[in-house]
């Protein structure tokens, strides 16, 4: 393996790093706080490309990159609460919620998916990136595009850290997510941080779906890949903090670009499921985690 | 004078177990009530359906002369040659009842483990203000003079004793009119228990009505001014003060004499 190569399994692995921590820590939030595993998220990913392609194509409105961004990004923290409001909050007080918030996140997500089929059709497309060419430094070679939404995210990433840490809404959330009863006896608005939190999941969703759209290609189902992955980082990770699954995302990104150069793109999912299985049978609760949220 | 607590033939529990039924309660203004009974008889799911945590079956809650729970009512329906018994649940929101001032420090409660003690103590006036009341937090904090040397731990690294009295913090920050103590000493070491009767003595003395769950006859004689004794889901009996008995006397008459 040259140094070359290296290089570009490593940039590779740092892409698909950045792009994980992204999907998992919005995952992650909606399990330690509404205690329900989000199945929508992936087609939230392709819901905020396909708005963020509206907005920003010439074949559409044309605002061009940013303004599409942020379009996407609002758009789908409203689409988020308004789908809290029609898929999980009816369910809330019941026994069964867990499994019964499994069904209609996943009909919630088949709806998505039709949908953007519907409207945008099924043809690949492309968000047009706010840079284009190449930056070349030494062995690393990087699209001014990728190194954009990389930096983007991981901004994107200690921000949101900085809002749930030193805020008094952030605050609020996180104690929502550590002991629900003991926030509801203090008197904080559940209902709303609730529909807060599947917003702001929903806007990182539309953020990593730009991110994808913008660096690769979309399609209505761009976003099942990312979510199965999302899944093994949420797992490997354990969420007893928000930060835990940030760092499995890494791991599994590198392990990723590493085993599709030395084993190939269709054995890569099996060894990392695998490897899921096997963290699951010696620590359920995560590797970086100390302690799982109880259904 | 309307009473500030009413409850009236409130049943409850975890479906499909009722665990009380028909409990009728009064708090007067400026009342300290105790509640006394043997574990498992429903006395904590009272408390927590008084807070909101649980929807009541049947029955009202009226605080201050506003129901806290929504009128519901049975509904039947039949479907091929079964019969559901569709009850509509008497919906509360815990959210309504804490801004009222109806402030419940739950039983052991662990609070948010990964907050500090500052941070978890700066979110409890947050209800005061939504309800309009204002906080003292210096006295409040004068009560517990251990929380001021730990502001900066989180809450999982605290001692029992210690996330007690950051419960009872939050509860009184709530600028409560009428404070709901589950089990305030349960499993601390005796030093504690003294230093947490010290301090609900204290909150008792500014006036504050209080319900206070416990298993400590001895604690309650002191504090109550009636001893309500819940027995197998319902208030059995209602003991003014001086009528309170010794301990073994009052375990005696609850189970017979074999104890």
């Amino acid at each position: 393996m040259s140094a070359q190569t290296l290089m570009s399994i490593l940039t590779s692995g740092l892409m698909l790093g950045v792009l994980y921590a992204l999907m998992a820590f919005g995952l992650a939030i909606v399990w330690t706080t509404l205690g329900i595993f989000n199945f929508a998220h992936g087609a939230f990913i392709a819901a905020g490309a396909y708005i963020a392609w509206q907005f920003g194509s010439v074949d559409a409105f044309g605002f061009g990159f940013w303004p599409a961004l942020l379009a996407s990004v609002l758009l789908m923290f409203g689409l988020g609460v308004l789908l809290q409001y029609l898929l999980i909050r009816p369910f809330e007080r019941q026994a069964q919620m867990v499994l019964l918030t499994v069904i209609t996140t996943l009909a919630g997500a088949t709806i998505i998916n039709s949908l953007l089929s519907i409207v945008w059709g099924p043809r690949a497309k492309q968000i047009a990136p706010a840079f284009d060419g190449d930056l070349v430094w030494g062995l690393l070679r990087i699209s001014g595009q990728e190194l954009m939404m990389v930096a983007l995210v991981g901004a994107t990433l200690l921000a949101l850290a900085w809002f749930l840490l030193h805020t008094p809404l952030g605050r609020c959330m996180r104690a929502v997510a550590q002991n629900r009863e003991a926030a509801q006896l203090m008197g904080l608005d559940v209902p709303r941080l609730y529909a807060l939190t599947f917003g702001l999941s929903a806007a990182i969703a539309g953020l990593a779906g730009v991110m994808i759209g913008s660096t690769r290609f979309m399609t209505p189902s761009m976003g099942d890949d990312p979510l199965q992955k999302a899944l093994v980082v949420v797992i490997l990770g354990g969420v007893a903090r928000f930060t835990a699954p940030v760092y499995a995302a890494f791991l599994v990104g590198f392990a990723e670009a590493f085993l599709t150069y030395f084993v190939g793109l269709y054995w890569t999912p099996t060894l990392l499921f695998l490897g899921m299985i096997g963290v699951l049978v010696v620590k359920p609760e995560g590797l970086f985690g100390q302690r799982q949220r109880s259904v | 004078m309307t009473p500030l607590l009413l409850i009236e033939s409130l049943s409850g529990g975890y479906e499909p177990v009722q665990t009380f039924k028909e409990v009728n309660l009064t708090v007067e203004a400026g009342a300290c009530i105790g509640l006394f009974g043997p574990n498992g008889h429903g006395k904590t799911t009272l408390l927590r359906t008084i807070s909101g945590l649980i929807d009541p079956w049947a029955g009202r809650i009226v605080f201050d002369g506003v129901q806290l729970n929504r009128p519901g009512e049975h509904r039947s329906r039949q479907s091929r040659q079964l019969n559901y018994d569709v009850l509509q649940r008497r919906r509360m929101d815990p959210k309504k009842v804490a801004r009222a001032g109806l402030i419940q420090v739950a039983q052991g409660s662990t609070l948010f483990p990964e907050l500090t003690v500052a941070e978890t103590l700066s979110m409890a006036p947050l209800v005061a203000r939504a309800g309009g009341r204002s906080v003292d937090a210096d006295r409040v904090l004068a009560l517990f003079p251990r929380l001021k040397e730990r502001l900066r731990s989180k809450a999982r690294f605290l001692s029992g004793g210690e996330r007690q009295m950051l419960a009872m913090a939050c509860g009184l920050l709530a600028a409560p009119r009428l404070l709901m103590l589950d089990e305030p000493t349960l499993g601390l070491s005796p030093k504690l228990r003294l230093e947490l009767a010290d301090a609900i003595h204290a909150i008792r003395a500014t006036g504050v009505p209080i319900i206070v769950v416990d298993q400590d006859v001895e604690f309650l004689r002191e504090l109550v001014d009636t001893l309500h004794v819940f027995d197998h889901g319902s208030i059995s009996r209602v003991l003014p003060r001086a009528e309170i008995p010794q301990h073994e006397a009052l375990m005696a008459e609850m189970f017979g004499g074999g104890h």
